[in-house]
């Protein structure tokens, strides 16, 4: 890897942590949901300050070069988070649908119930 | 009005919640209660309409921290002066609440029932958990809490306000940490607690590992820079 990249690897992770922590500190996202993000730029650190690490594993791998190595695992990482993310999404979907059903079905019952008392007074 | 509020969030606790709010109807009929059943797929919320408890039927799953900000905005609408957090697995004895709520008159924000007050920690996984808690806390906050992983706590009227409308306000330590270093007052008293009778605790080995880097990754770094508005 070359210093420059390394350096940029360096900045974007401190500067995606610090994003992070702002948006945590203005109640935009869960502390659940940034452990993801935090951990990246951890890794990306790491891999920046010691990249005798990414070599070796890269060699295990056979990547041509330390840096493609690290393409890779970005792309793989980030592939797994929009798995996980697209099954959140399907859970969510289906969490709106029960809840606007729900509540027209409650709704419509409280709706009858005074029709039915109506009928009753007449 | 300083009444208390036992909040009792359920989640497919059928076998266990006749028994535990049973108890707390027949012991203790001076206090209010109300059951925040969380989706539950079994018969607990019917359950609770047979005996015609208060009950907060939720449509969908949320999760302890969703059902448990249910209660409290209960609380807060209602204008009640504490509310305590409370197992719908019959861990947790009414009889404490009592010297939680005199506690409270102290001038804590939050009373902790504690397991390990009086009592040392047994050698076991879980506690090497709760250790660890305890060490973040302190290291954050300087203050020792020796059961933060207790689910068993007073909040009074300002933290249920708080409560009722943060994002990042579960009900767990990483919360009670953030609190503490924001100014809350803490306080810990020594309590019994009971092992869950029936059915299936959610904190299974691998979910306690999770839960537990969870909590020590909030506490040591994420609370630090979190602001209170």
């Amino acid at each position: 890897m070359t210093v420059a990249l390394r350096c940029v690897l360096i900045v974007t992770s401190v500067f995606l942590t610090w994003f992070m922590l702002r948006k945590i500190r203005q109640s935009k996202i869960k502390i659940e949901d940034s452990i993801f993000w935090i951990m990246l730029s951890l890794l990306l650190v790491i891999f920046s300050l010691f990249p005798g690490l990414a070599d070796i594993l890269s060699d295990i791998v056979g990547t041509y070069s330390t840096s493609n190595f690290i393409f890779l695992l970005m792309i793989f990482i980030l592939l797994m988070k929009v798995f996980s993310m697209s099954l959140k999404i399907s859970q969510l979907e289906r969490k709106v649908t029960e809840l606007v059903q729900s509540l027209a079905l409650s709704e419509t019952k409280k709706g009858e119930k005074k029709d039915g008392a109506d009928q009753k007074d007449t | 009005m300083d009444k208390v509020l036992v909040i009792i969030p359920a989640y497919n606790e059928a076998l266990n919640i006749e028994r535990v709010v049973g108890n707390l109807t027949e012991n203790y009929p001076f206090y209010d209660f109300v059951v925040v059943n969380d989706g539950s797929t079994d018969q607990t919320g019917e359950i609770c309409r047979r005996h015609g408890w208060n009950l907060i039927d939720l449509p969908v799953n949320l999760g302890l921290a969703g059902a448990f900000q249910t209660g409290i905005k209960y609380a807060y609408y209602k204008e009640y002066a504490y509310a305590l957090q409370f197992d719908g697995d019959g861990q947790h004895r009414p009889e404490y609440i009592g010297l939680m709520r005199e506690k409270m008159d102290e001038g804590y924000d939050i009373v902790i029932g504690s397991r390990y007050l009086t009592e040392k920690k047994v050698d076991s996984m879980r506690l090497v958990g709760s250790c660890l808690i305890s060490a973040a806390i302190r290291l954050t906050t300087g203050v020792s809490v020796k059961d933060p992983t207790s689910g068993m706590r007073m909040f009074n009227k300002k933290m249920i306000e708080e409560f009722a409308h943060g994002l990042n306000y579960g009900p767990e330590p990483d919360t009670i940490s953030y609190l503490m270093k924001q100014g809350a007052k803490v306080s810990e008293i020594p309590v019994q607690m009971d092992e869950r009778v029936l059915g299936e605790s959610y904190l299974k080995p691998f979910n306690a590992a999770v839960y537990m880097g969870k909590m020590l990754f909030s506490i040591l770094l994420v609370q630090n820079f979190r602001k209170r508005d």
